[in-house]
C-alpha cells in the first residue's frame, strides 16, 4: 500500500494545477494589527509575482488593492462574464461595474479632444495632443483580467537601442541579465509558442535546444489563407528588404505541454495551471477557442495574474485587502524611507462612504501599474530628485488596417490572434524609423468597426435584406475579414507624461492621472510605413482594402498629409524609468527607487523602451529578477531593526 | 472492432488476463453509462439557473470521463483493445445498476429529486468491511439477490445456483485490482503488461480539472489507477473525502438532496456548508427515457434527435481511435462535447408536438443505427 | 391563454420567414417567447398585434407561393414606415440577442416608449445569437468549439 502511496504522489505531480486557494482576505483591524515584512499596492501580475516570491521565502506580506475581489471564486468569475454577455459595448472593461472609488480608464468614454481645453469628464484627464483610448482594470488581478496574453519577448538589439540606432535610452542591464528571468516568466505565465519560429533577431535570444512550455497554438484557418499567398514577399523598409513571413506569437494559455520542456522543468511535463476557485471547480482547461481573450476568458484556459496570486494565497505569508485604495505614500523626512502608506477604503462600489487608515511595514513596493505607481506618487508629492517621476510615458500606438479576403476564411474563431508578422521588428531601418508587429486579429474587424453588429446592423438597415439574402450576406461580409493591427515601437519622451492636479480628483478624492501624449516623428514614420506595407499585403492578396480614417476619431493624427486613426495599445510604460544612476532614472536595474532606500516601483514603468514587445513577460521578468535585491533590503533592515532594538 | 467476449453471462473470479480484459472491457462500459444520464440531467436545467448544481454535477461527468480513460489505459497496458462502438456498448435506458438488495433503474430523465435518488444509488458507498455478507474468498461486497434482468455487471453464480452481485461500483474495481495482483504474482508483471506503450493516454493529450491521466506500464501504476477512481467515486477509506481532500460523487450528490454543502471536517449526513440555491422548476420539461419512435413523423424533432444519434455514435468511434494508437486525435474527439451539448439544448427546447407538454431529449438509441 | 399560444405560433412563423432558420432551429435557441414577450414589454401588444395581422395578410396575399410572399413581406411590414423598425428589430434581435432602440423619426411620429432603448435581451440571448451558426462560428466567450477547431476552414450551411 506504501508503494502505491508514493506513486499516487508522483503520479499527481502531473496533475493540471488546480488553484484552490486558502481565503486570505482579510479585515482591516486584522491587518493593522500584524507586522508584516513587505506591503504592496496592487494585485496584478507584477504585484503577485512579488508576493508570491516573497512570501515562498518565509516573509509576510499584504497586498493592498483598490478593486473588488470577488473574482477569486468561480462564481464571482462567473458574474464577470454574466455581466460582459449583457453588455451592450462589449470593451474591454465591459465584464467590470463601474467603480467611482478606484475608477478605471474606458475607452467607450473616450472623446475627440476640442482644441485648447483638456478632456476632463471620464477619469483619465486627457491633455492631447494625441488622445489615446488605453486602458487598464482595477479588480483583483488587474490588468490581465483582460490583457489578450501574447508573451513576445523583447529583442536582444531593444536592449541597447541608443548606442546601436540612436534612439530611445540604452537599459541598465543586457539582455543576457534577463535571460533566466524570462524563463521564469514564461513558466509562471504557462506560455505557449514555437522557439524556432522567434527568428528575427541577429543574437542568440535563447538557450541552445530551448522550448517553451507547451507547444504553440495552431495557426488559424485565416492565418493560413493570409499565408498561402503572402509568405515570400519582399518588402523594401529604409533601403532593407525584408521578406515576410506568417509565424505564431507566444502567449499564455493553455495549450499542449511540449514533451522537450521536461530539459528545463526538472525532467516533470509542464504542469497548466487550472481555475482559480476556492471549491473544487474542474474548469481551466486547454484553450477551447472562445476567441474572447479580451476582454474575458470564460474558462480561465488565458494566464491571468490570479493565478499567480492564489499560489501566494496558497502558501500561507499572503494577506489581501481588497477595496482599499493606497492613497499616499509617506515619507520620513530624516531618513528619506517610506514610513507608511495611507489608504481609502470603501465597503461598496456605490457608496463613497470610506475609512482612511495607514499601513507600516519594512519594505513598500507599488505595483499598480505604469501610471497608477506615477499618479500615486505624484499625489504624495514625490516627483523623484530627477523629476523623471511620471515622465517618458510610453505605449504601442496602433494602426489598423482591414480588408476583404476574396474567399472564405472563418474569420471569428480561434484566440484572439495566433499568427502575424514580425519580420518588421528589427533592422537597421530602426536608425530611421520605428520597428512594428503585425497581428492577424481572428476576431475579425471588430476593433476597427465594432463588426460584426455592425455589419448586421448595415445589411439589414441599410442593404433591405432578410431571410437566404441577409444570411448569404452576413458570410460575405464577416467570414471573410482581415484585420492587421499594426503595433507601433514608440521611444521615451519626457515631454510625454503622467502628472497630478488638486483640480481633477475622483470620488475619494484622490487625484486623476493627467495624459500628456503626442506622437514622435519617428514612431509616426513607422505608422505610415505600416499602413503603405497593408497596401502591399492586400494587392498581394487580392483583398478588398476597407481602411479608412475619420477626421472625426478621437485618436485622428494627421503626417505628411495622410490621416490615420491611432489607437491606444494598453502597454504603458516608461514612468519610472530604471537607468544608471538617480540623475538619469527613477529606479536601479533591481527597480529600487534612488531616493527612497526601502521602496521599489515595479512593473513596465521601470523599462526604459518598450521594442516593438507586448510587455507584461518583460516586466514579469523584471519582477523576478527584482526579487534578490528585496530579499537583502529586508534581511538589512531586520538586522538594523535588531539592532536599534538592542541599543 | 472485434472484442474478445467472454462467452458467459455470468461473471467468475479474475483467472486468467482474458478475464481481466472482460472485467475491464465491463468497467469502460459502466463508466460510460453513468455518463448520458448525467448530461441529460445536466443540460435539463436552464442555462445560467441552478448554477451549484449544475456545477456539481459537471464536476463528476468530468471525473466520469477521466476514469473512463483510465480504464482504457488499463485496458491498453495489459494488451487489450478499447472499444466503445461495439454493440450493446451503450446500454438503452433506462438499464439496471447493481444495488444490494433492490434493483434500481437508471434512466434519461430530467433534473428533479427523484433523477438525485438515482445518481445516489450509482454513487453509493460500499458497504463497510464488517458488514460483509459470507465468509468465503470472493465474497467482497457481494449480496446475494434473484435477479432476471441484464445487467451492465454480470453476476457471479455461486455453488448453489444463488446469484451473487457486487453491492457497488467500487466493490467491482476492488476485484479487477485483486485480479491484477494475482495475475502479477502469477504470471510475472511483463507478461501481463503486454500492451502497447505508446497507446497510452498521456497527460499531453489529457488534461482537465477532473484529476490527473494516469499512464499505466505496471502494476503499481495499474493500482494507482484503480485506487483514483475508486476514492473520487466513493471516498477514502469510508470517509467522504478522497486522498486529494475532494468529496467523493456520493457525498457530492447528497449535497443537492440535502441543499447545503459539506465543509472540511464535517461528518458523513451531516453537512455544515452554505446553503445550496436550487430551483427545481428551471428545468426543461423532457420525456423521460424517450425513444426516437416517441417523435412524430416527419418532424424535424425527430431527425434531430436521429441526427444526435449519429454523432454521439461517430464520437464513441473517434474516442475509439484515439484510444487505439491515436491519442492526439483525443483532443478533437473531447471537442465533440460541445456539440453533444448544444445538440441537446436544441432537442430539449423543442415541444414534442403540440398536444404534448413535454420537450424532446437525446434518445442515446446508438444501436439502432445501421 | 388560447390567443398567447396562436399569437406565439404566428410568431414564430413569421420568424422563420425572416431569418431562414427553421422552426425547430428557432425554438432551440430557447428565445422564442423571451423575444415575444420583449417586444411586448417594450412598445406595448398592440404594436406586435399589428405586425402579426400584417404578417398574415401577407401569408394570405402570397398563397404558399414563396416569392410572392417575400415581396408581400416587403409590401406589408419592411416598407410600412411603422411596422418596418419594428421587424428590423425582429431580425436583429434574432441575429445578435439584442433589442434597438427604434429610430428618431418613429418615436416621433408612434410614441417614445420608456423601455424603448438599446440593450441585451438577456446574457442567454446574447449567446443564442443566429449571427453566429450562420457563419459558421460561436459567440465570443461562449460555445466554444475546442482546442485547435480553428485550424479548419469554417462549416458554413449553404443556403
Ligand atoms: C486590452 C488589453 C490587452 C492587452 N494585451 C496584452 C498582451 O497581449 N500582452 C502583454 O504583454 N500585455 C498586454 N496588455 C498589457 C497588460 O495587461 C499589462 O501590461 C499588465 O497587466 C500590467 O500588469 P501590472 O501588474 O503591472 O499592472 P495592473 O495589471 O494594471 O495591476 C495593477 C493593480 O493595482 C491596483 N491598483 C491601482 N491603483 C491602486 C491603488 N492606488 N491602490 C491599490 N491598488 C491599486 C489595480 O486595481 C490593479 O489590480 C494588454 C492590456 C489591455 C488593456
Ligand atoms: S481563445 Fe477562448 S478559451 Fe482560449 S484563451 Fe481565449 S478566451 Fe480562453
Amino acid at each position: 500500500m506504501k508503494k502505491i502511496l508514493t506513486n499516487f504522489n508522483e503520479a499527481n505531480n502531473q496533475h493540471i494545477y488546480n488553484m484552490r486557494h486558502k481565503q486570505k482576505v482579510v479585515d482591516h483591524k486584522t491587518a493593522l494589527n500584524k507586522e508584516y515584512d513587505a506591503v504592496i499596492v496592487g494585485s496584478g501580475i507584477s504585484g503577485s509575482i512579488v508576493a508570491k516570491e516573497l512570501s515562498q521565502k518565509g516573509y509576510s506580506v499584504l497586498i493592498l488593492e483598490a478593486g473588488p475581489g470577488k473574482d477569486l471564486t468561480i462564481s464571482g468569475y462567473e458574474k464577470y462574464i454574466n455581466q460582459f454577455y449583457s453588455a451592450v459595448s462589449k470593451d474591454n472593461n465591459a465584464p467590470y461595474k463601474r467603480n467611482p472609488n478606484a475608477p478605471m480608464p474606458r475607452s467607450v468614454d473616450v472623446k475627440k479632444l476640442e482644441p485648447g481645453k483638456p478632456n476632463t469628464d471620464s477619469y483619465l484627464v486627457q491633455n492631447g495632443p494625441f488622445i489615446s483610448d488605453f486602458t487598464y482594470s482595477r479588480v483583483v488581478g488587474g490588468t490581465t483580467m483582460h490583457f489578450e496574453s501574447k508573451t513576445p519577448r523583447m529583442l536582444p538589439e531593444d536592449f541597447n537601442i541608443l548606442t546601436r540606432y540612436g534612439h530611445g535610452l540604452d537599459w541598465p542591464m543586457e539582455y543576457e541579465d534577463l535571460m533566466p528571468y524570462y524563463r521564469k516568466a514564461e513558466f509562471e505565465m504557462g506560455v505557449s509558442g514555437d522557439v524556432s519560429s522567434q527568428t528575427f533577431s541577429n543574437e542568440k535570444a535563447y538557450e541552445d535546444d530551448y522550448v517553451f512550455p507547451m507547444l504553440e497554438m495552431p495557426p488559424s484557418y485565416l492565418d493560413q489563407c493570409v499565408a498561402k499567398d503572402l509568405d515570400g514577399t519582399e518588402i523594401n523598409v529604409a533601403g532593407e528588404t525584408k521578406t515576410l513571413k506568417i509565424r505564431t506569437f507566444p502567449q499564455g494559455r493553455n495549450g499542449i505541454p511540449n514533451n522537450d520542456y521536461k530539459k528545463f522543468n526538472n525532467g516533470e511535463l509542464f504542469k497548466p495551471v487550472g481555475a482559480v476557485s476556492e471549491h473544487q471547480a474542474e474548469e481551466g482547461e486547454r484553450c477551447q477557442g472562445n476567441n474572447n481573450c479580451t476582454p474575458i476568458c470564460p474558462v480561465q484556459a488565458k494566464y491571468d495574474a490570479r493565478k499567480t496570486l492564489a499560489k501566494a494565497l496558497e502558501n500561507g505569508g499572503v494577506d489581501i485587502l481588497p477595496q482599499t485604495v493606497a492613497s499616499r505614500v509617506v515619507i520620513d523626512p530624516v531618513t528619506q524611507k517610506v514610513s507608511a502608506i495611507v489608504y481609502k477604503s470603501y465597503e461598496d462600489i456605490n457608496s463613497e462612504k470610506h475609512t482612511t487608515g495607514t499601513i507600516t511595514a519594512n519594505l513598500f513596493i507599488l505595483a499598480a501599474n505604469a501610471v497608477e505607481n506615477a499618479r500615486l506618487m505624484l499625489a504624495s508629492g514625490l516627483n523623484g530628485s530627477s523629476d523623471l517621476m511620471g515622465r517618458n510615458l510610453m505605449d504601442h500606438p496602433y494602426i489598423l488596417t482591414w480588408a476583404l479576403l476574396p474567399e472564405v476564411a472563418g474569420t471569428t474563431r480561434g484566440t484572439i490572434c495566433t499568427s502575424g508578422i514580425s519580420d518588421i521588428r528589427n533592422g537597421d531601418f530602426r536608425k530611421e524609423q520605428a520597428a512594428f508587429a503585425v497581428d492577424i486579429h481572428n476576431d475579425g474587424w471588430g476593433w476597427a468597426t465594432g463588426s460584426p453588429n455592425t455589419n448586421l446592423e448595415d445589411i439589414v438597415d441599410n442593404k433591405n435584406k432578410f431571410g437566404k439574402e441577409l444570411r448569404n450576406e452576413l458570410v460575405h461580409q464577416i467570414s471573410k475579414q482581415l484585420l492587421l493591427a499594426n503595433m507601433v515601437e514608440m521611444m521615451p519622451e519626457p515631454s510625454n507624461r503622467i502628472t497630478v492636479d488638486p483640480k481633477y480628483v475622483d470620488r475619494l478624492g484622490n487625484p486623476r492621472p493627467i495624459v500628456t501624449m503626442h506622437l514622435p516623428e519617428y514612431t509616426m514614420k513607422g505608422i505610415a510605413f505600416a499602413r503603405q506595407m497593408s497596401r502591399q499585403i492586400f494587392q498581394r492578396l487580392g483583398a478588398e482594402d476597407y481602411s479608412t480614417y475619420s477626421t472625426e476619431d478621437y485618436g485622428y493624427v494627421e503626417y505628411k498629409g495622410e490621416g490615420y486613426a491611432i489607437r491606444g495599445g494598453n502597454h504603458l510604460a516608461g514612468t519610472h524609468v530604471m537607468g544608471t544612476d538617480p540623475s538619469n532614472s527613477v529606479v536601479d536595474a533591481n527597480q529600487k527607487s534612488w531616493d527612497h532606500s526601502n521602496l521599489y516601483l515595479v512593473g513596465a514603468g521601470s523599462m526604459p523602451t518598450i521594442g516593438s514587445s507586448n510587455t507584461t513577460l518583460t516586466m514579469a521578468a523584471l519582477c523576478f529578477k527584482s526579487i534578490d535585491a528585496m530579499v537583502n533590503d529586508l534581511k538589512e533592515l531586520q538586522a538594523s531593526k535588531q539592532t536599534s532594538k538592542q541599543l | 472492432m472485434q472484442l474478445h467476449q467472454v462467452e458467459t453471462e455470468h461473471l467468475h473470479p479474475i483467472e486468467t488476463v482474458d478475464d481481466l480484459k472482460f472485467y475491464l472491457y465491463t468497467a469502460i462500459q459502466l463508466e460510460h453509462a453513468t455518463i448520458p444520464p448525467y448530461l441529460t440531467a445536466m443540460y435539463s436545467i436552464h442555462p445560467g439557473t441552478n448554477k451549484d448544481v449544475y456545477d456539481l454535477i459537471r464536476v463528476v461527468v468530468v471525473e466520469e470521463m477521466l476514469h473512463l480513460t483510465l480504464a482504457a489505459n488499463l485496458m491498453n497496458a495489459i494488451g487489450g483493445i478499447p472499444d466503445l462502438t461495439g454493440e450493446g456498448f451503450v446500454p438503452s435506458y433506462p438499464t439496471y445498476l447493481p444495488n444490494g438488495e433492490t434493483d434500481f433503474k437508471v434512466g434519461l430523465g430530467k433534473f428533479s429529486e427523484e433523477t438525485i435518488d438515482t445518481f445516489l444509488n450509482i454513487e453509493r458507498p460500499p458497504l463497510p468491511t464488517d458488514s460483509l455478507k459470507g465468509g468465503s474468498k470472493h465474497s467482497f461486497g457481494l449480496t446475494n439477490t434473484k435477479r432476471s434482468r441484464k445487467l451492465l455487471i454480470p453476476a457471479f453464480k455461486s455453488a448453489d445456483g444463488d446469484e451473487l452481485h457486487f453491492y457497488s461500483i467500487g466493490e467491482f474495481y476492488r476485484a479487477i485490482g485483486d485480479g491484477i495482483t494475482k495475475l502479477t504474482q502469477e504470471l510475472g508483471e511483463e507478461n501481463v503488461f503486454t500492451g502497447d506503450p505508446s497507446k497510452q493516454i498521456t497527460p499531453e493529450y489529457y488534461y482537465s480539472g477532473g484529476g490527473e491521466i494516469i499512464p499505466i506500464y505496471n502494476e503499481e501504476d495499474a493500482l494507482a489507477a484503480i485506487r483514483l477512481i475508486s476514492e473520487q467515486g466513493e471516498g477514502h477509506d469510508g470517509g467522504i473525502f478522497d486522498y486529494e481532500g475532494e468529496l467523493s460523487h456520493y457525498y457530492r450528490f447528497q449535497q443537492i438532496k440535502l441543499g447545503q454543502y459539506y465543509h472540511e471536517g464535517d461528518e458523513p449526513n451531516a453537512p455544515s456548508g452554505g446553503p445550496l440555491a436550487i430551483d427545481w422548476d428551471s428545468v426543461y420539461p423532457i420525456q423521460s427515457n424517450p425513444r426516437i419512435t416517441d417523435y412524430p413523423e416527419g418532424s424535424e424533432l425527430k431527425t434531430a434527435a436521429m441526427d444526435f444519434n449519429i454523432f454521439y455514435k461517430n464520437f464513441l468511434e473517434q474516442l475509439t481511435i484515439a484510444l487505439n494508437g491515436q491519442p492526439d486525435q483525443l483532443i478533437s474527439a473531447v471537442g465533440g462535447m460541445f456539440r453533444i451539448k448544444e445538440m441537446s439544448y436544441q432537442l430539449m427546447r423543442n415541444p414534442i408536438s403540440d398536444d404534448n407538454e413535454n420537450t424532446g431529449a437525446p434518445t442515446f438509441e446508438i444501436d439502432a443505427i445501421s | 391563454m388560447e390567443t398567447y399560444q396562436e399569437n406565439l405560433n404566428v410568431f414564430l412563423d413569421l420568424s422563420v420567414v425572416l431569418t431562414d432558420f427553421s422552426s425547430y432551429e428557432l425554438q432551440g435557441t430557447g428565445q422564442l417567447e423571451a423575444y415575444y414577450s420583449t417586444i411586448i414589454d417594450v412598445i406595448g401588444e398592440s404594436n406586435m398585434v399589428e405586425v402579426l395581422d400584417a404578417f398574415t395578410l401577407a401569408k394570405t396575399n402570397a398563397n404558399g407561393n414563396e416569392t410572392e410572399l417575400e415581396k408581400q413581406i416587403r409590401i406589408q411590414l419592411l416598407s410600412n414606415d411603422k411596422l418596418g423598425p419594428i421587424t428590423r428589430n425582429i431580425i436583429k434581435m434574432w441575429f445578435i440577442g439584442n433589442w434597438y432602440q427604434l429610430p428618431n423619426i418613429w418615436r416621433e411620429t408612434y410614441g417614445a416608449y420608456e423601455k424603448d432603448e438599446t440593450f441585451v435581451v438577456s446574457a442567454i440571448a446574447y449567446t443564442e445569437g443566429l449571427l453566429w451558426p450562420t457563419i459558421g462560428s460561436h459567440p465570443p466567450g461562449a460555445k466554444a468549439p475546442g482546442y485547435a477547431t480553428w485550424i479548419d476552414a469554417p462549416q458554413i450551411s449553404k443556403v
